[in-house]
This record gives structure tokens, sequence and C-alpha cells, in this order.
């Protein structure tokens, strides 16, 4: 079965998580207390030296002085071993298990050192034998109750045993001369006296310090589990955050819901998440975000609400838990569950604004592994989901509204245009004298009427151009690098006869480096941008005047700027210029017809092509538009390619 | 006066009688179709001089259909007496039309385009460039 990997540490779940994490503990405490032992065991044998040098020239006592510096040089020597050996372990990266046979053979030595210690200082008369005492604390600290308690009871076998093969003999005494005048290790019933408070002494302390260490652990895991629910705590607002960030930045659905998902199982330490939405029957349930189920599962067949008591409760709104999934009478495909190693089940409904929109789900392999925890936050995740849900969902209707709706401006205007340009040819048919005789008057009156139907052509082709741009959006994948200077000289040529009727100067200049500079457009949006800008200059200039359209570029980009010196703009119109169906009041004095269309268009094609556009104008001066538009590529790469096709031939 | 035969091919009848007036004031015979089936089968009947065609009828690229069979370079093709005989579109483009389109020999078999609405002195002006007698 192709599963999705899931975070390392959430292998286990949360209760796998905390017996790992304790035995995470231990291992660390167990490597730490290595090292610390050894770093205390060079005190220790320097200690045995200097204490058999103390004892001979300060108190001028008699001990066997050779065997006790031989003792502290061993202790220095296996110490070395040790140090060697726990730096290997460490560089190595060595299992808990070698650190632990380490730990062992340290207490082991140890031990027979002690032992020997005691038995070169006077045997039961020594005072050493108190040094057992936190050898069998170290211990505790060390190993688990078992082993400390093992530990504890081989240094008495050791002190019984030293105690008892001296008392007989068997074993020469090193008493300290000096130190205790009577042969007190001959007298039986201190032997037996000092052995049993030992023996007690070394269990009582292996037990307390064992018991002591046990609960210093189990604080210590609370420590941890409450730290690790923290983290998981962080994780879960994380997730939420990020679901409430993904409500407010995207609308599409599947992105929407997907990430979310995704976060929340990880965040909930889950083998997936889900989320089903009911399709438009409200039987059935679609899924439409999933995290960490396989595909088989996913194609178990359709999951109806009528065949489904688990989805019927969900969807009455309550959160329902279910511990023991295959073996549960709720589920529609408890052998599909099975066989996917889905043990429970966490379901949610995700309530909308007109009942349940569907159901977020988390699956785990553990059996009963949701908590009231779990439950709220799942609660929470699916609070913010439906709102995403539902934004995406009007969007998703305002969207398809928005097609319909350009869908149906564009048929209207294209129906609209085909009439309108038959009254255009019939009524030049008329006032050509091609039906007949035209009277002056009656000549007059068609002109006047073709006059309002050339106007009527114009308002229902702006109509069309704004309706297309404004709703086209597969403009964007008809864009095409376009010699940009050639459309303007295109549209520029144009105007000249009517520019010369009215007397005006209409100029183009051009820097060189522009001749050939492409932007990414397309022919038609650039020329219906130049058309409208000239069409003004041309319109609003008064005979005599000037209009010039000139061109220059940069590395980056290329500005057209269509200046004239007509009638201006008002300062109050300015704010109003490229608003649709606005026009000016001087505008409108001076030519009665106008859609108030063009500088939308222009303004909404120069957005669209990701330009710019600036006006500055002084009534009865001029005004100056300035169009920026970036670059396809830099004017150098277009110089070696200048015999390009242009993009306009080839159009009509 | 000339004689020579035009046929208008276009499913507007406003659209032919605006075609129809300057161009039998010139003194062609004016014969109409309101559809490609029509006129194709008027061209065999009627062997016109000259083809109107308009470009969107029953379906938006019509006229091009009627172009093609008509111009059609097939030597065994129904209609390959009128290989030769001019055609002018009729055209009402927009930027936003879902077709564009320029004479071309291999493309596009016509003479000329026209575009709506129709100016009659440039109708009439086409048709003295179309047809020698």
């Amino acid at each position: 079965m192709a599963l999705p990997s899931l975070p390392e540490h959430y292998d286990g779940g949360i209760g796998g998580g905390i017996v790992n994490s304790r035995r995470r503990l231990v291992d660390a405490e167990l490597v730490a207390s290595v090292a610390w032992l050894i770093k205390l065991r060079w005190i220790a044998g320097v200690g045995v030296i200097l204490a058999t040098w103390a004892i001979e020239a300060i108190f001028h006592l008699d001990a066997a002085g050779g065997p006790l510096i031989a003792i502290g040089a061993a202790i220095l020597i296996y110490n070395l071993i040790f140090y060697l050996w726990d730096r290997r372990l460490v560089s190595r990266e060595a299992p808990t298990a070698a650190f632990e046979q380490l730990a062992k053979w340290q207490v082991g030595l140890d031990w027979v050192a002690v032992t020997l210690l005691i038995h070169f200082s006077g045997g039961i008369e020594s005072p050493v034998i108190l040094f057992f005492m936190f050898h069998i604390i170290i211990a505790s600290m060390l190993f688990p109750m078992r082993t400390a308690f093992a530990f504890a009871l081989l240094a008495i076998v050791l002190l019984t045993a030293t105690a008892l093969l001296e008392y007989f003999g068997l074993l020469p005494h090193e008493a300290i001369v000096g130190f205790l005048d009577t042969s007190l290790y001959r007298n039986g019933l201190y032997v037996s006296a000092v052995l049993l408070f030992f023996a007690s002494t070394a269990l009582i302390i292996a037990y307390l310090a064992t018991s002591i260490q046990e609960r210093l652990r189990q604080r210590e895991e609370e420590v941890v589990m409450l730290s690790e629910g923290l983290q998981r705590a962080t994780v879960r607002l994380q997730a939420l955050n990020e679901g409430a960030r993904t409500v407010g930045s995207t609308l599409d659905l599947s992105q929407v819901l997907n990430r979310p998902v995704m976060s929340t199982a990880e965040a909930m330490g889950v083998r997936a998440v889900s989320i089903r939405l009911l399709d438009q029957s409200r039987k059935r349930l679609e899924p439409v975000a999933v995290y960490g189920l396989s595909q088989e599962y996913l194609n178990k067949g359709p999951v109806e609400v009528d065949n489904n008591p688990l989805a019927q409760e969900v969807l009455s709104g309550k959160v329902v838990n279910i511990p023991d999934a295959p073996n549960s009478p709720m589920l529609q495909y408890p052998e599909e569950a099975r066989l996917e190693g889905i043990r429970s089940m966490l379901s949610t409904p995700l309530p909308g604004k007109d009942g349940p929109l569907g159901i977020l789900r988390a699956y785990a392999q553990e059996a009963n592994r949701f908590t009231p925890d779990d439950e709220a936050f799942l609660t929470a995740i699916a609070a913010q989901g439906s709102i995403a849900i539902e934004n995406a969902l009007a969007y998703r209707a305002v969207e398809a509204l928005d097609e319909v709706k350009s869908q149906f401006v564009r048929m209207v205007t294209h129906e609209l245009r085909s009439p309108v340009s038959v009254i255009r040819s019939l009524l030049r048919t008329v006032s050509g004298g091609f039906a007949g005789e035209v009277s002056e008057q009656q000549r007059d009156i068609l002109e006047r009427v073709s006059r309002r139907a050339e106007f009527l052509q114009g308002l229902i082709d702006d109509l069309l151009d704004l309706a297309a741009g404004k709703t086209d959006v597969k403009i964007q994948a008809r864009l095409e690098p376009v010699a940009l200077a050639a459309v303007a000289l295109k549209v520029v040529r144009r105007y000249e006869l009517s520019a010369r009727e009215k007397e005006l100067e209409l100029e183009w200049v051009e820097e060189s480096p522009c001749k050939t500079v492409r932007v990414l457009a397309t022919p038609e949006s650039l020329d219906r941008v130049f058309n409208n800008l000239i069409s003004n200059a041309v319109k609003y200039t008064p005979s005599g005047g000037r209009v010039t359209v000139s061109m220059v570029c940069t590395q980056e980009e290329a500005r057209v700027t269509v200046a004239d010196n007509g009638i201006g703009i008002p300062p109050e119109a300015m704010e109003h210029l490229f608003e649709e169906f606005y026009r000016a009041t001087n505008a409108k004095e001076m030519e009665r017809e106008g859609t108030g269309l063009g500088l939308t268009i222009v303004k909404d094609t120069i957005t669209r092509l990701g330009g710019q556009i600036a006006v500055e104008s002084t009534p009865d001066t001029g005004s100056r538009f300035t169009v920026t538009l970036p670059l396809y590529e830099s004017p150098a790469e277009t110089e070696a390619g200048e015999g390009h096709e242009s993009s306009l031939a080839g159009i009509l | 006066m000339n004689k020579n035969q035009i046929l208008i091919i276009d499913d507007d009848p406003d659209q032919r009688l605006s075609l129809r007036l300057p161009l039998e004031s010139a003194g062609y015979q004016v014969f109409e179709a309101p559809n490609t089936a029509d006129g194709l089968a008027a061209v065999k009947q009627i062997k016109p001089d000259l083809v109107i065609l308009d470009v969107m009828m029953d379906t938006t690229t019509a006229g091009f259909q009627v172009a093609l069979a008509l111009h059609s370079p097939d030597p065994t093709s129904e209609y390959k007496e009128f290989r030769k005989t001019p055609i002018i579109m009729l055209t009402a483009i927009h930027s936003t039309t879902p077709l564009r389109f320029a004479p071309d020999a291999d493309y596009l078999p016509v003479e000329t385009f026209l575009e709506k609405p129709v100016d009659p002195e440039v109708l009439l002006a086409k048709m003295r460039e179309l047809i020698h007698e």
C-alpha cells in the first residue's frame, strides 16, 4: 500500500512519542553521567595518592603506602582507558547500550578499587568504608533500581568477604598503624555490627537514591510532555493561522483546502486528513482535499449520505469520534478502512451558512486515538475551512456569472453591429442617389441620420472593446512581441488626412533605438490605445494646432507620448478622466458626440499589458498623454533581428 | 449598358438591397441567394461574372467555405469552371471577432475584401476593377 511518509516524530502517535521522549531522556542522562563520573574519577585517583602521602608525611602514621599509591595509580590508568573509550563512543554516536556497558565497567572497577582501598587501609576498621555509600548513590543514579540494588549487594558481599577473610586470618590485616590501637577486626561483635549497619545503610541508600531518581525522572518527563504539548499547540496554532491566511489570500477551492488539510494532519500528528464536500444533489460526499490517504482508499466507492450513518450523524452537526473504525457499524466502508490501516476516525461537520458543506475528517493508525482536545482543534479548523470554502464557492459563482455577463455583452454588441452596419450601407445607397433622386432637404436629413448611425457604430465598437478588454481572460494567452513603433506610426498615418483637412500639424518623432523595440501585446490592443489617444488629440485641437506623437525608450521600457496644444482638460475633470462614459464639459462643447469610453479603454488596455498611462494638461494650452510599456527585450537584442517580420503583417 | 451578372450571397436581405441598388443603377444584372447552399446552386445555374459573398451567414465561416469551393484548385472540382470567377468578400471585422484574415492565394482565394458598411462608390470602383468586358 502506498502510504505517504509522515514526519519522523509522529511515527508512533502521541503515546509513542512520550515513551520515546522518556527513553531519550534516560539515555541522554546516562551518557552525561558517564562523562561526569570519568571527570570525578581523576580527582579520586589523585585524592588516593595525596591521602596516602598525607597519612605518612603529615600524620606520621604507618600505612601500606605502596599498595595504596598503586591503587591510586591504577584508578588513574583505568580512568584514562574509560576516558578514551567514552570519547570513542561519543564520536561514533554509539547506542545507549554501549554507554551502559561502559558505566557498568566503571562501577565494577570502582567497586574493586574501593574494596582494595578498604583492605589496605584497615579492612573493617577503615573509614574508607563510607566511600561505598556515595558509590551506591552514583550507581542508583546511573542504573535502574534492580541494577542499583545488585551493586549495593555486591558492595556488601565484597566488604563482608574482606572482613571475614581478615577475621579468620586468611587475608593479612593491613592496619594503619597509629590510627586504631585495638585490633577491632578481630572483634566479632564489632565486625558483625559494622557489617550489619553497612548492609542496611547500603540498601537504604540504594532504595532512597533510586526512588528519588525515579521521581526526578517523572518530573522531567512531565516537563518534556508539557513542552511537547506546547509544541503541538504551537504547530496547531500555526495550522489555524495558515488556514486563516489561505482564506484571505486565495480563492481557488483546491488551493484553499490542500495546504490546511496537510498542516492539520501534521499538527495533529495523525496519518491523514480529508475534506469531503456535498455535491449538488447533497446526497454524495466528494473528496476535494486529501492528505495521507491512498488512491485505492479514495477509489473505494461513492460516499452516499443515505447509506452512511456516520455522514448523517456528522452532517446533522455533531463531532463524531470513532475509536475503532474497522469494527464500527457507522462506517459505509469499514473493510476498506481496515485495509488502509485506519483505526480511529474523528469527523466534524463543515458548517455553512445554509446548512453543512461537508465533512472534515482526521484518520489515525492507532485505536482510540482522538482526545477531546483533538475534537476542539478539528472543530476550530472546520470553522476556518468553512469560511474558505464558502468564499471560494462564492467566488466561483461570481466568476461564472461574470463570464455569462461578458458573453452576453459580446453577443449583444456583435448582434448590434450588423444591423447598424446594414443601416449605414442602406443610407449610403439612398444618399448616393442609387434609389432615385434625393432632394436637398432629404440629403440633409440622411446625413443627420448617417451621423447618428456612425455614432452608434462607434459606441458599439467601444463597448465591444471594453467588454473584450474587461472580460477576455484569454488575452494573456494571445500576447506576442509587437513592434511598438510600427503600430504607433500606422495609427499616425491613419489620421494624417483628417489632420490635414483640419489644418493641424501631425508629426511623428521617434528615437532611433526605438525603431525595432517590441512589447508584449496584441497589435489590435496597441492600435486601439493609439487610435483613441491620437483621435482625441486631433478632435480636441483647434485648426492651426499641432499634434506630436513621440517615442523614446530605455533599456527596460518604451514611452509613447501624444501631445497636443488643444483645449486641454479642466482640473476638475482630471480625476474622472478614465471613468466609463465620462466626458469633460469643454470636450462636450467642442464635440457634441463622443462615448466617453475611449480613455477607459486606453487605461484598461495599458494596465492589462503591464504598462502605465500618465496625463498632464493645462486648459487652453494642451494635453500630454504618456503611455509607458515594459519592453519584451532590450533594444540591443532587437537590433540583431531587425529584419524580423512585423506582427502587423497578415492582419486586416 | 453592360449586362454582367452579379450574384450576391448574403443572409441579410437589407444588406443585399443596399448592394443591389447601386449595382443595378450601374447596369449590372443582379441575382441574390440567402445562404451558401442556394448560393452554390445559383452559381452553377447563373454562371455569374462576379460573386459578392458575406463572411458570416449560417456559420461564422460559411463565406469562406463558398470561396474555397468555388476557387478550389482541384481539377475534379464540380465548380472548376468558376475558378476564375472573381469574388468580393464582405467583412465586418472588429478586434474582438474570433477570426482575423487577409487575402491569401493559398488560404483564401478571394479577389478583394469590402468592409461593411459598404460605400456604393467603393463597391462600383471594385467592380470596374475586377470585371473587364
